[in-house]
């Protein structure tokens, strides 16, 4: 081949859609949010783990366990995990209301997104509430 | 397709390009098998943990002691780890590439299943210890 010939080009490829080709909207968003509560609660079913083992082995691995769960530290990882978990557990019954045919159009899949945002921080705040009311 | 008796069209034209008909879709199977146990099993896992909330050492374990309370909390970490695990799969398919991506495939497979077993191991000592 001659050296003055320029490499052939690679065909153009079909790309699927990303952040470079869609603007920002509400459903995107939330399906990048769902994905980072669910790594998020990866995460936090250690402190579920932990507390499990520390209750199974002797009262003064508990007491580490409920030092740590009851420092701002604790308590801010703990109102992190319940958020996420509501915010998952809402953003996984919308996805089974799409799987099942329905809420795909663009009023209902922007209700469903505003009703998964409004309603994990709704249920997050009553569960702590009930936590503090009967502590 | 299922009137390839009356169409030209033989039955493997009509299911060509529909998806794998091998273990393509169990993954994404699994993933909602384990979504809908989950949706019961976490509801239940935060009435338990707000029933925890103002027990002491002995007061955990009595409560973890009974069966209902054990078997919940057990059957929502096992479920829980499994769903966490196809999920993580999924994101490491996505962003991780390479040799990377098989290290990081098998962390993952050993971190979700290390702590499903630990949840299971701690649950039966508190029963049985």
């Amino acid at each position: 081949m001659a050296s003055t010939q320029t490499a052939p080009k690679p065909p153009a490829r079909p790309l699927s859609p990303h952040l470079g080709i869609y603007r920002f909207t509400l459903t995107m968003a939330m399906s990048i949010v769902h994905r980072i509560t669910g790594v998020g609660l990866y995460l936090g079913v250690m402190m579920l783990t932990w507390f499990l083992l520390a209750a199974s082995l002797d009262a003064s691995a508990f007491a580490v366990f409920s030092g740590f769960i009851q420092s701002i530290l604790g308590r801010l990882i703990l109102l992190g995990f319940t958020w996420a978990l509501f915010h998952h557990l809402l953003g996984g019954i919308r996805h089974f209301i799409w799987d099942a045919g329905y809420g795909l159009d663009a009023p209902e899949r922007e209700w469903l997104a505003q009703g998964t945002l409004i309603g994990g921080v709704v249920l997050t705040l009553i569960v702590w509430a009930i936590g503090y009311a009967i502590r | 397709m299922t009137q390839s008796g009356k169409s030209l069209r033989t039955a493997a034209a009509g299911a060509r390009y529909l998806g794998s008909a091998r273990l393509g879709a169990q993954e994404a199977w699994l993933m909602r098998v384990t979504s809908a146990a989950l949706v019961p099993l976490s509801i239940g896992f935060v009435w338990l943990s707000l029933s925890l909330l103002n027990k002491d050492y002995n007061g955990v374990r009595a409560e973890l002691g009974h069966p209902l309370p054990a078997i919940l909390i057990a059957l929502f970490a096992l479920v829980a780890c499994f769903h966490m695990h196809l999920g993580m799969r999924s994101v490491i398919l996505d962003y991780v590439h390479g040799r990377a991506r098989e290290w990081a495939l098998i962390a993952s497979a050993c971190y979700a299943g290390g702590l499903a077993l630990a949840c299971v191991y701690a649950v039966l000592r508190i029963g049985f210890v």
